[in-house]
């Protein structure tokens, strides 16, 4: 289960879901997190174009690891995640018309989203394929992961339904700040406490 | 001189190959999915068009394959006047696409009118950015049922009245000024340029 690298392809996977998972520990990528989970389907349209950005361009840098000059490896970064966020843009604008007008500028955003241009950096440039691939899944379904739970607890307190479903009881008051920006960082924050809870725990 | 040309090419070989490669990515999926964007653009038009003029039989393009060309600013912008058909096939309106800078970006509209280009029938929002639970509540019928019924031309934004009564005063979406601002310039911009145009070429 190891590479030439040495870095072993589950730990690569399992890393990213949770010790180093990028919204919850290691802050990246907030203004997605913060600006699309107003819901859940939103939150996983984004999850998974970053997915694919995220897995096209580990593929792309560790093919070209051994090319790439110092001074111009940012630059190359740059090119490749911006070929493949037009390409997921211009995917979601042919046929998710409404989930692209819904996602607004946040789509093309993901050219400059740190989580990618970092796992780049820091697995990409330096690992083979398959620990790239595998690093970009776990990152990939990990930052997933905790936009769809944001959005859910969004979505359910600011208007009692998830996916578009009705869920709440017709008695059900929606809290109309939980669809704000307010609500994103209130929620936010508590789900960053109980992690640091959790993990302190642990330790 | 060489030598120079010959680093430049060593340092920046991949570089340069990858922006080919990438350029002809792109362009060979825009090729590929472009024909779609554009369906997706055109039934999303044809959809608020139906909304607007709900009578509507159905649309067609008042002069086939002919634009007329509106002033933005310092730019001219291109729009294809729709004729909505009505049941008896004649003229019950026209529709057109206008177009403006809002709060945050661009906003393109689908604005109605009626057949005299006397009274506004109402308009949709194809494209905004506007700051969500703000500029964005435009799309919603508190702001936009005003327009519905309202004079063509010279409608005027107002902070505060009354947004039952339909006349010339646009009452604007609290905390969104600039964006009702930006929604009655485009509408009264588009309206006075094509009347003129219209008359001239005969369609009213």
């Amino acid at each position: 289960m190891a590479e030439a690298g040495g870095v072993s392809v589950r730990k690569a996977f399992t890393t990213g879901l949770w010790t180093e998972n990028p919204s919850l520990r290691l802050l990246l990528g907030m203004c997605p997190t913060l600006a699309v989970t107003t819901a859940v389907r939103p939150a996983l349209t984004m999850g998974c174009s970053v997915i694919f950005v995220l897995v096209c361009s580990n593929i792309a840098v560790s093919l070209m690891r051994n090319l790439l000059k110092p001074h111009l490896r940012i630059l190359m970064f740059t090119l490749t995640i911006a070929a493949f966020v037009t390409i997921a843009d211009l995917f979601l604008k042919a046929y998710l018309p409404e989930m692209s007008e819904t996602l607004g500028p946040y789509i093309p955003l993901i050219i400059v989203n740190c989580i990618i241009i970092c796992r780049s950096e820091a697995c990409a440039s330096q690992n083979g394929l398959v620990v790239s691939i595998v690093d970009a899944l776990g990152m990939g379904l990990g930052f997933t992961a905790t936009l769809c739970v944001l959005g859910s607890i969004r979505e359910l307190l600011s208007s009692g339904k998830w996916a578009g479903f009705e869920v709440a009881p017709k008695a059900f008051t929606p809290w109309a700040g939980m669809a704000m920006p307010v609500g994103a960082f209130v929620t936010l924050g508590l789900m960053l406490g109980l992690v640091n809870l959790i993990t302190k725990k642990k330790a | 001189m060489r030598k120079q040309i010959m680093l430049f090419v060593e340092e920046s070989w991949l570089l340069l190959v990858s922006s080919v490669v990438c350029g002809a990515a792109l362009a060979s999926v825009d090729a590929w999915w472009g024909p779609k964007i554009a369906e997706q653009q055109r039934l999303k038009f044809d959809r608020l068009a139906r909304a607007i003029v709900p009578q509507a039989q159905q649309f067609e393009e008042a002069v086939p394959g002919d634009q007329m060309l509106v002033k933005v600013g310092a730019k001219q912008v291109p729009t294809t006047i729709m004729k909505a058909v009505g049941p008896d096939g004649k003229a019950i309106g026209w529709v057109f696409q206008a177009e403006g800078s809002g709060f945050a970006d661009k906003i393109r509209l689908v604005v109605g009118v009626d057949p005299q280009f006397n009274t506004m029938q109402g308009f949709g929002v194809l494209f905004s950015n506007e700051t969500p639970g703000f500029g964005d509540r435009m799309k919603g019928p508190e702001f936009r049922d005003q327009f519905a019924g309202a004079p063509a031309g010279g409608l005027v934004v107002k902070k505060t009245g009354d947004r039952g009564t339909i006349d010339a005063d646009i009452v604007a979406m609290t905390g969104a000024t600039v964006t009702s601002d930006a929604v009655v310039k485009i509408v009264n911009n588009f309206i006075d340029q094509i009347r003129p145009q219209m008359k001239a070429k005969g369609l009213m």
